[in-house]
């Protein structure tokens, strides 16, 4: 019998300045039976709601005015006040140059989904974040998931405690 | 020296709570689920196209506002910038593939920009009212030959008119 997610037992916050872009994620959430979705349109509300409520995933944008949704990410997976450091964050950005998508990767993003995106791009990263997600790695200057997502050969010293 | 990494293992709590095996959505998308929510998509097109036709004449404005005085260039540059990033973002979503072309086309040549001279000023109201054409005559998708004819004409100009001011 094949695996199944009941979305209805998760909550989300979409964090985005654009009301009709969070509308239009909130409404396709909605599609499939999630009924906890809290919406921020700047950093400081996006706190709040972590820390007064907690959620299960947030969905971010990166631009959101003067600020930046990757200090949103910094914050939740290094201060101190976070809630939980290991609470998966799906970016949904128009800004997907390169650049942005390897700072939202360093600063521990869970997945990443350019702008414009289909409903199937959508749908594969709540899977992956619900249903298979990866390891976190604590290193000097990273915590977040394992940014290794392909096995390459590697010649070099094993630094990995998990490596024997 | 570098410390070695800790390896923390995925915690189950989510996992545990909504994954299950007989209720909820296949975690490989079904056609008959992908297209109840592509209709959520279809359904918001109409608001979207309000919005960046809403977009496209609050960036007409800021350039006749602005374009004369260079000390304001760096807010209008903001506001064309701010908004062909959310027209990239949405045109496409909602079918406008073309949208989202030129947006980006707009979106990269400002990239860095504090000041526009006459011609760059050009090549911003040639995409505003590209963008409208695509808008006005609904333009789904990537268009044809006309439309990847423009698209090149759009590279070509700002790669000549582009240097950072």
């Amino acid at each position: 019998m094949p695996e199944k997610i009941d979305f209805s037992k998760v909550s989300f916050l979409i964090v985005d300045t654009n009301p009709l872009s969070a509308q239009l994620v909130r409404d396709i959430l909605g599609m499939l039976d999630v009924t906890a979705v809290r919406t921020a349109t700047n950093i400081e509300r996006a706190q709040n709601v972590l820390r007064r409520d907690g959620v299960d995933v947030v969905i971010t944008e990166h631009a959101l005015g003067d600020e930046s949704g990757v200090d949103l990410i910094d914050w939740i997976r290094n201060a101190a006040d976070s809630p939980d450091r290991m609470t998966p964050v799906i970016m949904l950005t128009a800004n997907s140059a390169q650049n942005y998508v390897m700072t939202a990767r360093d600063k521990g993003v869970s997945e990443f989904l350019a702008k414009p995106f289909t409903v199937e791009g959508l749908y594969r990263r709540l899977v992956s974040v619900i249903a298979r997600p990866r390891s976190f790695v604590n290193i000097d200057d990273y915590f977040g998931p394992d940014r290794r997502r392909r096995q390459v050969p590697y010649d070099g010293p094993e630094r990995r405690s998990s490596d024997g | 020296m570098a410390k070695r990494a800790q390896i923390i293992p995925p915690r189950p709590d989510l996992k545990r709570k909504a994954v299950n095996f007989s209720k909820g959505f296949d975690l490989k998308l079904t056609p008959e689920v992908l297209q109840k929510l592509e209709t959520v998509v279809h359904k918001s097109q109409d608001k979207f196209t309000a919005d960046i036709a809403e977009r496209l004449t609050d960036m007409r404005r800021s350039i006749a506002q602005n374009a004369a005085d260079a000390s304001l260039h760096p807010y209008m540059i903001k506001a064309l910038s701010d908004a062909s990033r959310e027209i990239k973002g949405a045109g496409g979503t909602i079918g406008f593939d073309l949208l989202t072309h030129i947006g980006k086309s707009l979106n990269d040549f400002l990239d860095g920009m504090s000041n526009l001279s006459a011609r760059q000023l050009e090549v911003c109201t040639l995409h505003i009212d590209a963008m409208y054409v695509v808008l006005a005559n609904r333009i789904t998708g990537a268009g044809g030959a006309v439309e990847a004819e423009l698209m090149r004409a759009f590279d070509e100009a700002c790669a000549k008119f582009r240097e950072v001011s």
